[in-house]
């Protein structure tokens, strides 16, 4: 039997060659390439050659039958039905055989050596080396370069693994090498492809550095750190410009390898984005900076769909989907969120969903575990509705269009190199194989087209000496491995079989036939027949066997998928019963829309203005359009202006609540990484599918401050958010037009993070030199400015002859402080520190923000009071830290009763959900009235974040935020019936029982169908993970880890931490939101 | 630099003691002279429903009658103190389960803390030796009507022996009401199905089958050799091996509730669980065991995404429902706000907890689970006169505490934070920036 894929003809082609065949064999020598003198004799190896009657896909749903391609030199130079194969050629018959384009991998990780430190430009940080190349090292290597071959994949980008910006990539070809004899082309297709950037930080122990080793610690920090870096390039590239055009009156710029190498006008930035919401920062740091994007997608981009094809950038999907999640027993079940169970769910989706938004999608063989699972994970993309040729056009012409490469790779035609998949049948089928892999003029074998075959039945006959003897047995031979043998009424199964290509061999137990001994069978296969030696107890016989013609099968074989459904068998179900329709945030309590803006009137209860009106009995609020469109009396006319009346007999009603100190919802708290990080920014790392977020609207909570922690003197910006659970994009939670603020932090918890850096002298470790730090850097913020503005004077003709200013993410911030357009929120307790700042601020003009925790705030009140829009408190803390040891719980009362406008916030997602009783404590402890309580929770953080025009109570004109009470907000006996944002109902007890009952009827529905699949089979790739857990290997075992913390984010985090979870809590993490899942107070306690 | 850093918390925390009082500075209350009748106030019995107008006589530190309706002062003893209670509300004083009360002092500060012994089983240690009576937190504490707290040592496997204290005493010795309260557990993880620990339960229990297989033996060859060499660990662990005194059981999983009981049962004693955030999984195992539940907090996140945002404030009336025996404690780690216990139970009341029950669950429950009911957590003749007189409902926060007694003591109701209050009001009159006194 011929193997299709090899030539038809053995005779030699050399020396063939007619006249235009000699002409074009002058060309086989690589274009271009070096050629040294030859020694001995000329070796002339043509590159010609035919693959004949084929199936050929020329392109994603173009289709040739019984079709050639002729291939010359590496090139394609026909294709047709009509194309005869040249004389000369070597014709390769593919006869029931399928031609595609060879598949192209858009993204392949390979490691790439540090840049040397001699070179000019090495950025400061180890993380930013944009001036390497994949090339710079071994690049694809063998192993690689076959198990890519292996899945039809042809050439791929390849790209330096590790930083922040990685490097550059490239394509290379995915041949061995350049071969003279096999004529491969040259191995680089494209250089300098794209930048690799990616969110790492020092948390990941990427390479060792001496100083700035540390920064960032934080993804928060990552994206400053990236932002400067572009600045800095754009910065770079501007001074290079005024130099080339007005080369005296300065020295030149000095060079710099990093920064050239991100300049605008270069490669796309592709971003490794390990998340959805990363991806969408992703997206925000290319569009400020004003480069083309592509985005190494998570395989989670559904959960946030919208927001990211709005973004209209290629997204490089990976199929590494995730593992079925284990709920057999009611332990494992409720381990396992809604979320993830949704996550796993959806994630073949990913790919259809994608494309379904319009997002040019490329597929990746890259986060698979186990690259060989790429077709299998594929296929189930397919069974989850992505179109075929959707699929195909995914691995061959987007990503040769993305890495602008369309005119030479992705599809079978006239002058596309020679990059082919040879296919026994459909490229996605899973009964298919491929054969062969043509990477430009070079065949690579992947799977032979008869060897294996050798199942069926066969009819054995034994002989000694030539005498035939009287056992005629069928041999069946079973998925190329099992033999078994019967003869009469006796059967008996062949040990250590080996069958080969064209050897076999096994062991026969004789007594299983009637026979004495074990008889041990060796031979050779010629297709249909078989012959060899047999060794028993009494000598050796030889043998031959002949294979039986094939019944003409009872079924024919069908195309359509098997009626449960399952036709990948692997026990799962296909997309038929995957919801269509997600929530946002996926998981419970996700909204399948944002709720409209009602037109809504509470009429008949008492309410809480926390304005001028104070409380008033039998009262009435109206919204409409997202505003408070009425507040006072009861009104029968205000009907006629609602579409929804509640009435509130009994009930409170109060503006919504404003916690002016949270760290709900950030992927990252502190950037730990510097002692002054005024250029990192909340704004950046908002994390829309914090659960807590909605806990806390149950708490009548609507806006919040979300700070950077306290490990910095000078930490990072603020920034304020509305409760907008449910909201397209991370940014849609902001609170437009709200002023931008800054964390500083003094006392304990910056002297004690300076002093556990490791690093000698780290400055500052006392009270004393923390005032200093935080002088210095205001002074250099002035300082900034004021160079900015000098240059800003200057008249175009003189700007364009000096050098401009570099932009300064971090003294921009602290210019802006001086210049009065940033707040200070500063973490303060003890009076020293807080006079101490306050006289600072009043030596650079700025009025404060806020002191936060302010606990020894009554010492000095009358100070703050002049110098800082408020104080923000906890209402009975204490005891925790030494430097809380007076802090009382009349704080509050105190420092009000002085002038000092006050709030009481949570620093906790726990206490967030009750803010209205934390203010009720000033009531016990000081004696405050019940309406200025409530004002701590209300108004005086709307006054200290200067959004009281905004938010902060109830007033005609402002935001429709509004909860209802089944009782006096300052009782703890009383419940959160209802909460508004911007007019739209985010929470209500009744459809928090209904969102209750969706999520267990969804939890329900999902388990059911994991728990249904009676075999309860691994899928492969399940049992890889195992085996590479089992078998210890750190490298295979690493991979799944990072997986599943992807798939099922964030789950651990918003579980049961007491009370309190302070930034400061992830003062060494670095990394995340997620905090430490202590639940430890004391821990928690000493993080304020 | 680190040798720096110590000496200066040193120098520190001997500067707060010199100046600032970092003890209670307050004496302490004198022994209850003659009888004490509180006349004419609402008296909340917990035990007994609530007299209006009620008389509430004590003598030598223990209530002596309880009675209903207007009181003929003349029936009262020769010499009885009368205080005028009408429009006051008489409560037992408040029980925290479970604290480290008097073991703590600067959470961040390792030389104030002595709630946690090194090693893995240290039952012989007992949490009242070590009890600083003088402690800040004291007072702050028993201001709020909490008067009683059982204190817990934490940590390792075994951490020690509980202590049941009440809030006012010149020693340890003088606050105790049960010196030697139970033995403190900290039950392990137990291995969950996915986990990386592939440890059975059989191992992850071994060690503490270990200890108390051993204790076991020890105290029967001991009943029959007094010679035996004397060995404290296993001296300390008789009364709850003989199941005199509970078992306080640390844990919060469903895993872990389970497993727990299901040991110690096995083992005839009597545990308690502290924790117990999961119990609403295992109702019908703690009923039949009457295991007691001290619920630490309510005041918490649900533990998983998927709970409702109320689990916490709905597991009290889950259990109350079930007829589980439960009360509602501070967490030991919540110690320093320990005074916030009442609004624990009042969070509950919106979510299926009546006001009754959420009262008992932090007075008369918690005795209960702390084995002291037979003295505390009630106002019932025979107990301790250890209650306060209120303004109204403790569980609301415009209500005032106008007096307290421990043991029939007075005790005073003002701590180092109103003293502070009264220290820096004075500053901003004398700026002229408030006036009067509050």
């Amino acid at each position: 039997m011929l193997s299709p894929a090899m030539p038809v003809s053995r005779r030699p082609l050399l020396g063939l060659g007619c006249a235009i065949g000699a002409l074009l064999l002058a060309l086989a020598t690589d274009a271009g390439a070096q050629a040294r003198p030859e020694r001995g004799l000329r070796h002339v190896d043509p590159r010609w050659h035919a693959l004949t009657d084929a199936t050929v896909v020329v392109r994603p749903g173009e289709v040739l039958e019984q079709a050639t391609v002729v291939v010359r030199d590496g090139v394609i130079v026909a294709v047709g039905t009509d194309v005869v194969a040249p004389d000369g050629a070597r014709i390769w018959d593919c006869t029931g055989l399928t031609i595609y384009a060879g598949l192209v991998e858009a993204y392949l990780e390979v490691d790439a050596p540090e840049p040397d430190p001699e070179l000019p430009g090495r950025h400061w940080n180890n993380l930013v080396v944009p001036q390497r190349s994949a090339l710079d090292g071994e690049g694809a290597s063998a192993k690689l370069r076959k198990e890519l071959r292996k899945l039809g994949f042809t050439a791929a980008a390849i790209s330096p693994a590790g930083g922040l910006f990685r490097g550059k990539g490239a394509v290379v070809a995915l041949s061995d090498g350049v071969d003279a004899v096999h004529g491969a082309t040259a191995e680089v297709l494209v250089r300098d492809v794209y930048q690799t950037g990616g969110f790492d930080t020092q948390a990941f122990n990427w390479g060792s550095n001496s100083s700035g080793a540390r920064y960032p610690t934080s993804e928060m920090g990552a994206i400053a750190l990236m932002r400067q870096t572009l600045a800095d390039a754009d910065w770079h590239a501007a001074c290079e410009a005024v130099y080339a055009a007005h080369p005296t009156r300065h020295e030149p710029p000095v060079p710099d390898d990093a920064l050239s190498a991100l300049a605008r006008g270069g490669a796309a930035l592709l971003f490794d984005a390990r998340n959805e919401l990363q991806a969408l920062r992703a997206i925000d740091i290319a569009g400020e900076f004003k480069r083309p994007l592509v985005l190494l997608g998570s395989g989670t981009s559904f959960r946030r769909l919208d927001a990211i094809a709005a973004a209209d950038v290629t997204v490089v999907a990976p199929v590494d989907f995730p593992e079925a999640p284990k709920v057999a027993t009611l332990a494992e079940a409720e381990r396992v969120s809604l979320r993830a169970l949704m996550t796993w769910e959806q994630a073949p989706t990913n790919p259809r969903r994608l494309a379904a938004a319009g997002v040019d999608v490329v597929l990746t063989t890259h986060r698979l575990e186990k690259r060989a699972d790429f077709h299998g994970k594929l296929r189930k993309a397919i069974e989850h509705g992505l179109d075929a040729d959707a699929a195909l056009a995914m691995v061959t012409t987007r990503p040769a269009a993305m890495l602008g490469l369309d005119d030479r790779l992705g599809q079978v035609a006239p002058g596309m190199l020679a990059h082919l998949v040879v296919v026994d049948g459909e490229l996605f089928d899973e009964e298919s194989e491929i054969r062969d892999v043509w990477v430009g003029g070079r065949r690579y074998e992947i799977k032979a087209g008869s060897g294996a075959d050798h199942d069926g039945a066969w009819t054995i006959s034994v002989s000694r000496l030539g005498t035939q003897l009287d056992v005629e047995t069928t041999l069946t031979i079973d998925a190329g491995k099992t033999i078994s043998f019967e003869a009469r009424d006796d059967a008996a199964k062949a040990r250590q079989v080996k069958l080969g290509e064209q050897e076999i061999s096994f062991l026969l137990d004789g007594e299983d036939l009637g026979e004495q001994g074990v008889f041990a069978f060796s031979g050779v296969i010629e297709g249909d027949s078989m012959s060899g030696l047999v060794f028993g107890t009494h000598g050796r016989w030889g043998w031959s066997a002949v294979r039986q013609p094939a019944e003409p099968a009872d079924d024919e074989p069908t195309d359509e998928p098997d009626d449960d459904g399952d036709d990948d068998g692997d026990g799962e179900t296909e997309s038929s019963d995957v919801p269509g329709e997600l929530v946002t945030p996926l998981g419970a309590y996700g909204q399948s829309a944002m709720p409209p803006q009602e037109s809504v009137l509470i009429e008949h209860a008492t309410v809480w203005t926390a304005s001028d009106a104070g409380i008033i009995e039998d009262g009435a609020v109206l919204v409409r359009d997202g505003k408070i469109a009425y507040v006072g009396p009861s009104r029968g006319a205000l009907h006629a202006r609602a579409d929804r009346v509640i009435d509130g007999s009994g009930m409170h009603v109060t503006p919504g609540l404003i916690d002016c100190h949270s760290h709900t919802g950030m992927s990252a708290v502190n950037e730990a990484g510097q002692r002054v990080t005024a250029e990192v920014r909340a704004r950046d790392v908002i994390d829309p599918d914090d659960i807590n977020w909605y806990r806390q609207l149950a708490g009548g909570l609507t806006a919040a401050n979300q700070l950077h922690g306290s490990a910095n003197a000078v930490g990072g910006q603020n920034s304020v958010v509305k409760l907008r659970w449910g909201a397209r994009h991370p940014r849609d939670m902001l609170l437009d037009g709200a002023p931008e603020g800054i964390k500083f932090a003094l006392g304990e918890n910056p002297k004690r993070v300076a002093a556990n850096m490791n690093v000698s002298d780290e400055y500052p470790q006392t009270r004393m030199g923390v005032a200093t730090l935080i002088r210095d850097r205001l002074s250099a913020g002035r300082d900034y400015a004021a160079e900015w503005a000098r240059y800003e004077q200057l008249r175009p003709a003189e700007m364009a002859a000096v050098m401009p200013p570099r932009r300064d993410l971090e003294l921009e911030a602290m210019g802006e402080i001086v210049d009065g357009t940033r707040l200070i929120h500063s973490h303060s307790y003890r009076q020293d520190e807080i006079l101490s700042l306050c006289r600072i601020a009043q030596e650079f003009g700025v009025t404060i923000g806020t002191f936060q925790h302010v606990l020894e705030g009554y010492k000095v009140a009358e100070t703050i009071a002049e110098t800082a829009l408020g104080g923000s408190t906890f209402s009975d803390w204490w005891a925790y830290k030494f430097e809380v040891i007076d802090a009382i719980p009349f704080n509050a009362a105190i420092m009000q009763e002085v002038g000092v406008t006050v709030s009481i916030n949570s620093d906790s997602s726990e206490h967030a959900r009750r803010l209205n009783t934390e203010a009720a404590k000033s009531v016990k402890y000081g004696g405050m009235a019940p309406h200025d309580a409530l004002k701590l929770v209300t108004l005086n953080p709307a006054i200290q974040l200067a959004v009281a025009d905004r938010i902060g109570s109830l007033e005609d004109g402002k935001d429709g935020d509004v909860v209802l009470w089944s009782g006096s907000p300052l009782s703890y006996t009383s419940r959160c019936e209802a909460t508004f944002v911007d007019g739209r109902q985010l929470f209500s007890r009744e459809r928090d029982r209904e969102l209750r009952d969706a999520a267990a009827a969804e939890r329900s529905r999902i388990i059911q169908k994991l728990i249904a699949n009676k075999k309860s089979k691994k899928s492969k790739d399940d049992e890889a993970a195992d085996a590479a857990v089992a078998s210890g290997d750190p490298e295979d075992a690493d991979q799944p880890l990072a997986g599943r913390d992807r798939w099922s984010d964030m789950e651990w985090s918003s579980g049961a931490m007491d009370p309190g979870d302070c930034g400061c809590d992830v003062l060494f993490q670095g990394a995340g939101s997620a905090g430490t899942g202590r639940t430890d107070a004391h821990d928690h306690a000493s993080d304020r | 630099m680190k040798h720096d850093i110590t000496l200066f918390l040193i120098a520190a925390v001997a500067l707060t003691a010199a100046s600032l009082g970092a003890q209670d500075l307050l004496p302490k209350a004198a022994p209850q002279q003659g009888p004490i009748a509180v006349v004419g106030g609402t008296i909340h019995t917990v035990s007994n429903g609530t007299l209006e107008n009620g008389t509430l006589l004590f003598e030598g530190g223990v209530i002596t009658a309880v009675l209903p309706g207007a009181m003929d002062t003349a029936a009262l003893p020769a010499g009885t103190e009368v205080i005028d209670a009408r429009d006051k509300h008489l409560f037992p004083g408040f029980v925290c389960a479970a604290s480290i009360l008097g073991l703590t002092e600067v959470g961040a500060v390792d030389m104030t803390l002595d709630h946690n012994e090194a090693g893995s089983f240290t039952p012989e240690v007992v949490a009242a030796v070590a009890v600083n009576p003088d402690s800040w937190l004291i007072p702050v504490t028993r201001r709020n009507g909490v008067l009683t707290c059982g204190v817990m040592p934490t940590g390792g496997r075994v951490s020690g022996r509980a202590s049941v204290l009440q809030l006012d005493g010149w020693t340890t010795e003088q606050m105790a009401v049960e010196w030697d309260a139970g033995l403190v557990v900290s039950w392990p993880r137990i291995r969950q199905p996915g986990d990386d620990d592939k440890t059975t339960l059989t191992e992850q229990l071994q060690p503490l089958d270990d200890l108390f297989d051993g204790a076991a033996a020890y105290l029967a060859a001991r009943r029959h050799d007094p010679d035996l060499p004397t060995d404290l660990r296993y001296e300390a662990m008789s009364t709850v091996l003989a199941g005199e005194r509970p078992l306080f059981i640390n844990a919060s999983r469903v895993r872990q509730i389970e497993t727990a009981v299901l040991w110690a049962v096995e083992r005839e004693m009597r545990p308690v669980i502290i924790g117990g955030h999961g119990a609403a999984a295992c109702l019908d195992l703690l009923r039949r065991h009457d295991v007691g539940v001290a619920v630490t907090s309510a005041h918490r996140l649900p533990s998983r995404r998927d709970l409702s945002f109320a689990e916490p404030y709905e597991l009290p009336g889950l259990l109350e429902q079930a007829g589980v025996r439960w009360c509602l404690s501070m967490s030991t780690y919540g110690t320093s706000n320990a005074r916030n216990l009442p609004y624990e139970a009042a969070a509950c009341i919106g979510y299926g907890l009546a006001p009754d029950v959420a009262l008992r669950s932090v007075t008369l429950a918690a005795a209960e689970v702390l084995g002291v009911d037979d003295r505390l957590g009630s106002l019932d003749a025979g107990k301790l006169a250890t209650f306060f007189v209120a303004d109204g409902d403790p569980f609301e926060l415009s209500t005032t505490i106008e007096r307290a007694y421990i043991g029939g003591r007075a005790i005073a109701l003002r701590d180092k934070q109103t003293e502070l209050d009264a220290k820096y009001r004075e500053k901003y009159r004398q700026l002229g920036l408030i006036s009067g006194t509050r």
